[in-house]
């Protein structure tokens, strides 16, 4: 379950919690509705006023988001050859398709005039570096650390060939299934 | 049909003559490459007739310049052309986890410098982005450039061409430069197909690169080529990039399209793997005429890449990945903003001189470029506009002539034929550098000194010259000596020459007498052949005026 | 000796009451017998009984180092060590060996620090429990103190809760006194959410402060290495011995000058708490609300000015930090592909086939959603709308705490965690991306906003789990912040996890053995 539709739960939990809070409930996680501590009474602490004593959070509900994007299985496909992971493809699209959904709730923000933020140094200056050899010469520790090595180069599988299609790949991949 | 076929061939072949005289590196067009038809000839290069209007080409380049620095862009590693694999990289080079870049200053400098002398506004402020695509070369899946806010933008680079009816007429064009960025190089793949893998040497890998980019103002791969001979003398004179295409230092592909003049711009390629200027040219022209003939089939130009084949000639289209590409710009959180100041004035407070890349400074470090350079050799010896242009176009071409100068009396005006000739012309046909002549420009002046004080003829002195060249560290005085090439100074040895050939042709004499100075020449030729050439002419036909007056 | 502060040992190191080597091997020995816990991937034993002589040659010659000399210390297997295996608790670097330390681990090792070992944790960092890492997940070592033990009636071994995450080795590390300080990485929340579960004091540092050069980047935009130990003091003293401009990388800041100690007597008369009442979320239990309060309470009482404040764009900065952290993870592992280092798969058909298998086998299935999602909202066609929206979104988040610190606030308080630590078989309930979006809730505004933030044990529930509040500083005001939690900290008196029975020393093989997964 998504973290948005969850605020909704716990929306309705809240209401009824508010009538419990005297008695020392917690507050429910997740969808396990068994209280625990249901007999430990809480003790009366004076809870302050600056405190929120309940959540203050708007829950966002479906239709203040955008229609849901179309995640299509070429697409998947397409991101799987871009970031050359594999996601064993129904998961990777409903895995896709749950964080998709829970980031289209940035277009509830009005950010109208705002502009956007690469970093939080954003206002400072790049440092920069004199002209002078201060590195490399270090061949032998860096192929030590490769699996695949011939002389002092590094060894890659013919490139340019093209990722085979999704079933092939499926079929290849259950062989790296560990 | 046939007849101005042949017409035009032979044109051809002395335009193609000429030029590669004049335009060495560059030699360039009018091929006749692989037509299909013959009702297709010029009058003016790669346009074809279709209907009434002529399809033209549109050119674009993107130049990428190795930055002439001691490290590379984002590392303290050292920029090499050759040592052993793998030993010129760093952690960070490698992409080892956790490594982060650093900005190299010459970097900026050189790009900030590269950017004043195209005329472009250099950017305060500018950001690099993350470009991703996996390929073995690029260790970190990414390359790190500048997409969104380079350096410099909006410059303007003018180049030179030999055009008019004789091509001896220097015509200036300019190009149109979008923006110059900073970015990455990649390592290099070897690939072993015996074996049936890659090899990746990663010493290439982070080096800093310009990247240049043309707009499509220009038509054939003659002025691309032009364009791109004038980039690398000026990145020469800055020192920025040593310009050699042939060990990758520059690299240039080419954005191929054409079109009916007013139209809009036509579908374009990009054509990759051009490692000479000479080939540039030859692979634009190829690209364009292919675009044509397609066009002309009713065929439609696809937007891909191809590759040139310099063994063929030809364009040949590269495993088309456009479709799937995406690059997935991002900014590079590990660099903050780069700053330059536009003066020390505007240096905040405090800041450390070394931190710091001032626009100004640079603006006057800026050393002379190539087209002043040719204006002032113009002004400075007036020798003529296409003269300075060969002279400049030259590496070391100057320097040699410049240094004749200074060792003869002989004036520029006579000098320039036998460097931008002599010496040129033979230098192309061997395909040598000037720093590899075998006659040094003092040796030159020499013979010219010579020649201008009267001690050999004109035609001697080119004789002198190739055989000095035949055989280096043979002197000019030495080789007179030995063949006796000096002009007869004798004058009573020369009159009995003169009168020797007069006795033996009494009806020659005749005719001279009795009017027909022509055969004076006849007369002339003789004496010439018994001196072996070493009389001086003038005073031979004084000589035997006088005896057969 | 273990429960002591850095202070203190190093007090007893130089006074002779103690030595560096019976320190190095009492923790070693306890790292061996809370193995179950499974908070170390890696212990380096020999090196750290060798580093812990030296030390005591140096204290019998009169010459330490500093505070930090002889001390052990732990660090999250996320920062590169020389010659020493860093795995990030991943299959792709299981059995990488880094060729340079990280700064802040060569900081504290050049200091004579004693490194104790490489501790677990989520793999990547991509977690909010320890729970999803290629060896296994951390146990909270409060899990096995008698408050806790007493409330449960199952068997030890299958309702121990987390640690928290993704730092839970460093922190179950600290808190089970196998150490006495820790690096973690934070990124949303990564080290002071362990922290809070833990009862440690934790602090993220201002982003720019500490450098990350050898620190295996998760959000580069938003990581910062973080420090866990069992003291106010002792985080300000290792704070000190941190923070500075290092060249090799180009995201640090100069650090503010002032290397004194913490006031001991911080004056909260010229305080101003601020309460951001956003940070009143959906699921906060009742225990922590009433912690919150009571601390709030307490300030107001000693003469602090306490007022209710608003940060309004709260509840959407998770989302935010979702897609902007997708994204630089999608960019940041694009490196592993086996080809330089690390996992390398068997598949060598083509360059392209080899990398996707290398990183289908190298990586779980958290770290390749992540990418996924990430490469999604990097598309050409999403850019703007995702990736742009969301630094927008992070521009009024920060713009969010700067408002209320230009208008007086000194601090804010809020929770760190919405409840104490769960039990491991209720976590693993959730899928991690949706656990990491509930659990990282009050702690990754902080992260979007590089600032700095610590959390604070101020408890234990009525489990007997800790429960732990934050506190939030502007920019560059770490040393400040530090000072008011150690006035919370002077007040609250969290016990220490030795006042308790810990570990049943009678545990039996099949206990410990049933801790392999």
């Amino acid at each position: 379950m998504s973290a948005f539709s969850l605020c909704v739960v716990r929306k309705t939990i809240r209401a009824s919690c508010v009538q419990l809070a005297n008695t020392g409930l917690s507050v429910i996680r997740g969808v396990n509705l068994s209280c625990q501590q249901s007999t430990r009474v809480c003790s009366s602490r004076a809870h302050h006023s600056k405190v929120p004593q309940v959540p203050t959070w708007e829950p966002v509900s479906e239709d203040q988001l955008p229609t849901p994007a179309q995640v299509s299985g070429d697409l998947v496909d397409k991101l799987e050859r871009l970031a050359l992971v594999d996601f064993r493809t129904k998961q990777g699209l409903a895995c896709l398709e749950k964080a998709v959904r829970f980031a289209d709730q940035l277009h509830v923000v009005d950010t109208s005039g705002v502009e956007p933020m690469d970093s939080v140094l954003e206002d400072s200056v790049l440092h920069l570096r004199n002209d002078t050899v201060m590195e490399g010469d270090c061949a032998e520790e860096l192929l030590r650390l490769s699996k695949n090595t011939v002389e002092e180069y590094f060894v890659a599988p013919p490139g340019n060939i093209p990722l085979p299609q999704a079933e092939e790949r499926t079929k290849m991949l259950k062989h790296s299934e560990f | 049909m046939a007849a101005s076929t042949v017409a035009a061939s032979e044109l051809i072949k002395s335009m193609n003559k000429q030029m590669s005289t004049l335009y060495p590196i560059a030699s360039c067009v009018i091929r006749r490459i692989s037509t299909t038809s013959a009702r297709r000839h010029s009058q003016s290069p790669l346009t074809a007739q279709s209907d009434s209007q002529q399809l033209v080409g549109v050119v674009g380049l993107e130049i990428h310049a190795q930055i002439n620095s001691n490290t590379k862009l984002f590392s303290g590693s050292p920029v090499r052309f050759s040592a052993p694999p793998n030993s010129l990289v760093s952690f960070f080079d490698a992409s080892l986890p956790g490594t982060l870049p650093v900005l190299n200053r010459r970097c900026v400098e050189a790009a900030v410098m590269t950017g004043l002398a195209l005329n472009c506004t250099i950017n305060q402020k500018s950001l690099f982005d993350r470009k991703h695509y996996f390929y073995a070369d690029l260790p970190a899946g990414y390359q790190i450039t500048q997409q969104r806010r380079p350096v410099a933008v909006d410059g303007t680079l003018t180049y030179s061409l030999l055009g008019g009816k004789q091509r001896n007429q220097v015509v200036k064009k300019n190009v149109h430069i979008k923006q110059i960025q900073l970015e990455q190089d990649s390592g290099k793949s070897l690939h072993d197909d015996a074996r049936s893998h890659t090899l990746i040497d990663l010493n290439r890998a982070g080096v800093g690169l310009m990247e240049l980019v043309m707009e499509p103002d220009m038509s054939c791969g003659e002025e691309a080529a032009a364009a791109v001979r004038e980039l690398q003398l000026i990145l020469q004179a800055l020192g920025t990039c040593q310009g050699n295409m042939s060990e990758g230092q520059m690299r240039v592909d080419a954005n191929v399209s054409v079109r009916k003049p007013g139209e809009p711009l036509g579908v374009r390629t990009e054509v990759k793997n051009i490692n000479s200027v000479r080939y540039l040219a030859r692979a634009i022209d190829y690209e364009i005429q292919r675009q044509i003939d397609v066009l002309q089939r009713g065929g439609k130009v696809q937007n891909e890449t191809r590759a040139f084949d310099s063994k063929s000639g030809e364009t040949i289209p590269m495993r088309d990945k456009e479709g799937l590409q995406d690059y997935r710009f991002m900014p590079e959180p590990n660099l903050p903003p780069l700053i330059v100041y536009e003066d020390n004035a505007s240096l905040p407070a405090g800041t450390d001189a070394c931190q710091a890349v001032v626009v100004q400074e640079i603006r006057d470090r800026l050393p002379e470029l190539p087209g002043v350079k040719r204006d002032r050799l113009v002004q400075t010896h007036g020798i003529l506009p296409e003269h300075s242009f060969t002279l400049v176009n030259e590496d070391g071409l100057v320097e040699y002539f410049e240094a004749v100068l200074k060792a003869t009396r002989k004036e520029p005006r006579k000098v320039i034929g036998w460097v931008t000739k002599e010496l040129l012309g033979r230098l192309r046909e061997r395909d040598m550098s000037v720093g590899q002549s075998p006659v040094a420009p003092l040796a030159l002046a020499e013979l010219l000194e010579l020649q201008e004080t009267g001690r050999i003829s004109s035609s001697v002195a080119k004789q002198v010259f190739q055989e000095m060249w035949r055989s280096p560290g043979k002197t000019a005085p030495q080789i007179i000596q030995e063949q006796d090439l000096g002009l007869v100074s004798d004058m009573a040895q020369l009159h009995d020459i003169c009168q020797k050939v007069v006795d033996a042709h009494p009806d020659e004499v005749d005719a001279v007498r009795n009017g027909n100075k022509k055969v004076l020449n006849k007369l002339m030729g003789l004496v010439q052949r018994e001196t072996k050439g070493r009389a001086d002419p003038v005073v031979v036909r004084e000589i035997l005026q006088e005896k057969t007056s | 000796m273990l429960n002591l502060t850095i202070k203190r040992l190093s007090q007893a190191f130089r006074e002779g009451r103690l030595s560096p080597t019976e320190v190095c091997r009492s923790c070693l020995n306890r790292i061996k017998k809370t193995q179950h816990l499974n908070a170390y991937i890696s212990v380096t034993e020999e090196l750290a009984l060798k580093q812990a002589q030296e030390a005591e040659t140096r204290l019998s010659q009169g010459a330490p180092k500093g505070p930090l000399d002889g001390i052990p210390f732990a660090v999250k297997d996320n920062f590169c060590t020389k010659n020493i295996r860093t795995t990030c608790a991943s299959r792709m670097l299981k059995d990488y060996i880094p060729p340079y330390s990280a700064t802040v681990v060569q900081k504290l090792l050049d200091q004579g620090a004693v490194l104790m070992g490489k501790t677990n944790m989520d793999e990547f960092a991509m977690g909010s429990g320890s729970t999803d890492g290629f060896y296994g997940p951390v146990r909270n070592p409060w899990s096995y103190t008698a408050p806790y033990r007493e409330q449960s009636s199952a068997a030890p071994d299958s309702d121990w809760v987390i640690s928290g995450g993704s730092s839970g080795g460093s922190a179950a590390a600290v808190a089970s006194l196998t150490s006495y300080l820790a690096l973690g990485s934070d990124t949303g929340g990564s080290t002071r959410n362990p922290g809070a579960l833990c009862g440690l004091v934790a602090l993220k540092p201002t982003y720019g402060l500490l450098s990350r050069h050898g620190l295996i980047p998760l959000v580069n935009s938003m990581d910062v290495p973080g420090i866990l130990t069992r003291s106010v003091s002792d985080t300000a003293i290792v704070l000190g011995i941190l923070q500075d401009l290092d060249v090799q990388d180009s995201t640090t800041i100069p650090a503010p000058a002032s290397l004194a100690d913490l006031p001991v007597d911080f004056n909260v008369k010229n305080l101003c708490v601020g309460i951001p009442k956003e940070y009143h979320a959906p699921g906060l239990s009742e225990e922590v609300l009433a912690q919150w309060s009571h601390v709030a309470d307490m300030f107001e009482r000693s003469g602090a000015r306490v007022e209710q404040v608003s940060l309004p764009h709260t509840q959407y900065s998770i989302v935010c930090y979702h897609v902007l952290c997708c994204a630089e993870v999608a960019s940041n592992m694009a490196r592993f592909d086996g080809l330089e280092y690390g996992h390398r798969s068997e598949v060598d058909s083509s360059t392209e086939a080899m990398y996707g298998s290398t990183r289908h086998e190298g990586f779980n299935d958290v770290v390749r959603g992540r990418i996924l999602s990430g490469n999604y909202f990097l598309l050409k066609q999403n850019y703007h709308h995702y990736f742009v929206k969301a630094q927008k979104v992070r521009r009024l988040i920060a713009n969010d705490f700067k408002v209320v610190f230009d208008s007086g606030v000194d601090v804010l308080l809020t929770p760190t965690t919405l409840t104490d630590a769960s039990p491991y078989s209720d976590f693993t309930q959730e899928d991690n991306r949706t656990r990491s979006a509930q659990e990282d809730v009050f702690t990754q505004p902080v992260n979007v906003a590089g600032l700095p933030a610590v959390s604070m044990p101020t408890a234990l529930s009525r489990q007997g789990l800790p429960i732990g509040l934050q506190l939030i500083g502007p920019a560059l005001q770490d040393r400040k912040l530090l000072s008011v939690a150690q006035w919370i900290e002077q007040r609250v008196g969290f016990p220490s996890i030795s006042d308790y029975v810990e570990f049943s020393e009678s545990r039996t093989r099949r206990e410990q053995i049933s801790t392999v997964w």
